[in-house]
């Protein structure tokens, strides 16, 4: 089974309206709310795009994203993070552990239709 | 370092019109060693100071300048302060503007201190935005929710075909966020009200100080009492904890328990003991010790007993805020407590027969090592006076946290001292007494003894944590202490050169410097060079 896009976030409000308008915007979504299972979810779902918090309980969004680029298996999917306003250092790192995209909170929801959009064409391509 | 006795002594002395030859008959000693005396060249301290001050018909006080010294120190360190590296002052320009103009003096100092207060209220605040982990937490929260009302906001705008339920579940998403923000937004207010109360505790703080070294940290009403008290106790049939414990139970319904666990937090709090008033019950840790055990019954016997007696010392001019006299009503009642533990007279008296063996005082009335050191502070009655000592303590990363300065030696009263100090060289040896006797830059000698103590007992779980206590005594006191056992006090090449303070010292060529000296008179303050000796420069070791 393969899904469009991921999306681990424990925040309900910020998940309920990415689910919204993610799923809106035409692709299939799934939803975690914790590090261990971003993973996992991973692994049985081969997600196309992943859209990653860093603030996740269990294991952060750094963790989880150093693992899936050292992982044979999964070092190839897009990953988009979400980053707080402000936290330059966060995205430094996170561009150092290899994601592809940024979209900062608080964002406009077209910006992050937008920004799968472009991790998805470009896996397509 | 050494305040000028002579001069002061000689001044009274002319304005009394007395002769050289008259005042040295009246005080027993020869007019040309007064002569070496008046002209500095010789130290004074002791009963001879004493006979000196009553025949001037001066306090002791007066003739040390020990107010006039702390006083220059202070205008001095604001001085060379780089906010005013730009100001020509002269070196002995604080000395005559306190001679001149003492108010003036002590007007300066107040404003250089809430100078520093306001930079250091700076700082904590920018470390708070930066680096405190609640503030992050609460910023995180409040970015998450402020994302999901936004989001849900656009959901509602943008999308026309939402259903009613669809709807429903976005508005009632916007509404929980932000009532959840605004729980946020009281807890950020409380966090910041706290800061601003930790910053308020700062200026206080300097107010007792002050108050307990103007007061030459003796307080003879207090010693009165405590010996007042101490007699109470012993009608019980001897004193110690024991006996505390029943007559705090007898008089005030007091129960006092003990912990058995050894972790620190086994009762609940982390502290070594806490009073609880309402259910009337005094609490300690497992692992605290007995002379924490009994020093701490006794001040809150004392507390008690006498609330009045210490309520009246604290309503005090030189105390301006509730919390400047809240902090002197714990200081002073812990004062009557060490004065209850080790009471004056006999204490003075062991001191004295035990050449002030810290550990030997510490043992006989079951008093800790900072116990006894502090209360060796305290001995200065008139006319029975022990041997006039410092007192310093420093935290494991080396801040001083406690001090009481001794006239001619100014201990820093914060920030670091000179790395020399034995009280830094105490936490390689601990448990060890380390003597050192030292030498400042202007010839005056000390005799240096410091030690590491704790106030709870370690078990696997639950680490030591130590602190270092020293005294300091003028060299001239040595051979009346075991410390000075086997020193050679007259071999001056042996005494380790230092400093009060590696930013106040001058000695350019210290290879110990960790910190650039502030020069009023020359040199760019504005490069500053730490861990590394002036006169280095980069590349000059090729």
């Amino acid at each position: 089974m393969t899904i469009d896009v991921l999306i681990a976030e424990d925040e309900p409000g910020i998940l309920e309206s990415l689910d919204f308008i993610l799923k809106r915007a035409g692709w299939s979504v799934r939803a975690v709310t914790d590090g261990d299972a971003v993973l996992k979810s991973i692994k049985s779902l081969m997600p196309r795009v992943v859209v990653l918090d860093i603030m996740l309980p269990k294991q952060s969004g750094f963790e989880v994203l150093e693992r899936i680029r050292a992982s044979d298996t999964m070092r190839d999917v897009p990953v988009l993070i979400l980053t707080a306003k402000g936290q330059q250092q966060d995205k430094r790192l996170a561009e150092e552990l290899g994601a592809d995209a940024f979209v900062t909170k608080p964002y406009a929801n077209a910006e992050v239709v937008e920004a799968v959009r472009q991790l998805l064409d470009k896996e397509r391509g | 370092m050494r305040a000028p006795i002579g001069i002061r002594i000689r001044n009274q002395r002319k304005t009394l019109a007395l002769s050289q030859a008259g005042l040295a008959r009246s005080i027993g000693i020869s007019p040309s060693y007064l002569n070496l005396i008046e002209a500095n060249k010789r130290d004074v301290g002791g009963k001879l100071l004493q006979r000196i001050a009553t025949a001037l018909d001066l306090g002791i006080e007066q003739l040390t300048g020990e107010n006039e010294q702390r006083l220059i120190q202070d205008l001095v360190e604001s001085f060379n302060d780089p906010v005013l590296r730009d100001v020509e002052i002269e070196g002995n320009d604080a000395r005559e503007l306190v001679a001149q103009f003492p108010n003036i003096a002590a007007a300066l100092v107040r404003l250089y201190r809430a100078y520093v207060d306001a930079n250091s209220s700076l700082e904590v605040y920018a470390n708070r935005l930066s680096a405190d982990p609640l503030f992050s937490e609460l910023l995180h929260q409040v970015l998450s929710q402020i994302t999901a009302v936004r989001s849900s906001a656009e959901i509602l705008e943008e999308t026309s075909d939402l259903s009613q339920v669809e709807q429903g579940r976005f508005l009632n998403a916007i509404g929980r966020e932000a009532r959840a923000m605004s729980e946020v937004a009281q807890t950020l207010i409380g966090h910041f009200d706290q800061t601003a109360d930790t910053r308020a505790s700062i200026m206080p703080a300097r107010e007792l100080d002050d108050l307990i070294i103007e007061e030459g940290n003796h307080f003879p009403i207090l010693e009165e009492v405590a010996d007042k008290l101490r007699s109470q106790l012993e009608e019980t049939g001897g004193f110690g904890e024991a006996e505390l414990a029943v007559l705090l139970e007898r008089q005030f319904a007091i129960k006092v328990e003990r912990g058995g666990m050894p972790e620190a937090t086994a009762r609940g709090f982390p502290e070594q003991y806490r009073f609880d008033a309402n259910k009337r019950v005094m609490s300690f840790q497992g692992t605290t010790v007995a002379a924490t055990r009994q020093f701490q019954l006794a001040r809150l016997y004392a507390e008690l007993a006498v609330p009045d007696i210490l309520n009246d010392h604290i309503d005090d001019r030189r105390l301006t805020s509730p919390t400047a006299r809240r902090l002197a009503f714990r200081a002073l009642g812990s004062y009557l407590a060490g004065a209850i533990v080790l009471p004056y007279s006999a204490f003075l008296e062991d001191a004295e027969q035990s050449q002030y063996d810290v550990d030997y005082l510490g043992h006989k009335y079951t008093a800790s090592f900072e116990q006894v050191a502090h209360r060796l502070v305290t001995l200065r009655r008139k006319q029975d006076e022990g041997i006039p000592f410092g007192f310093l303590r420093s935290d494991p990363a080396g801040r001083l946290t406690k001090h009481f300065p001794l006239p001619g030696l100014l201990l820093p009263s914060s920030g670091h001292a000179c790395p020399l100090w034995p009280i830094y060289g105490a936490f390689r040896a601990t448990d060890q007494v380390v003597r050192q006797v030292v030498q400042f830059t202007d010839g005056s000698r000390y005799l240096f003894v410091a030690k590491t103590v704790s106030k709870r007992l370690a078990t696997f779980k639950d680490r030591p944590f130590h602190s270092s206590v020293m005294l300091a005594c003028d060299v001239l006191h040595a051979h009346r202490t075991v410390y000075g056992q086997g020193l050679d006090i007259n071999d001056i090449e042996a005494d380790v050169p230092v400093g009060p303070a590696c930013r106040l010292c001058v000695r350019s060529a210290c290879a110990h410097r960790q910190e650039e000296a502030l020069d009023p008179s020359g040199g760019d303050a504005t490069v500053r060079a730490p861990l590394v000796p002036r006169r280095f420069e980069l590349g000059e070791n090729d």
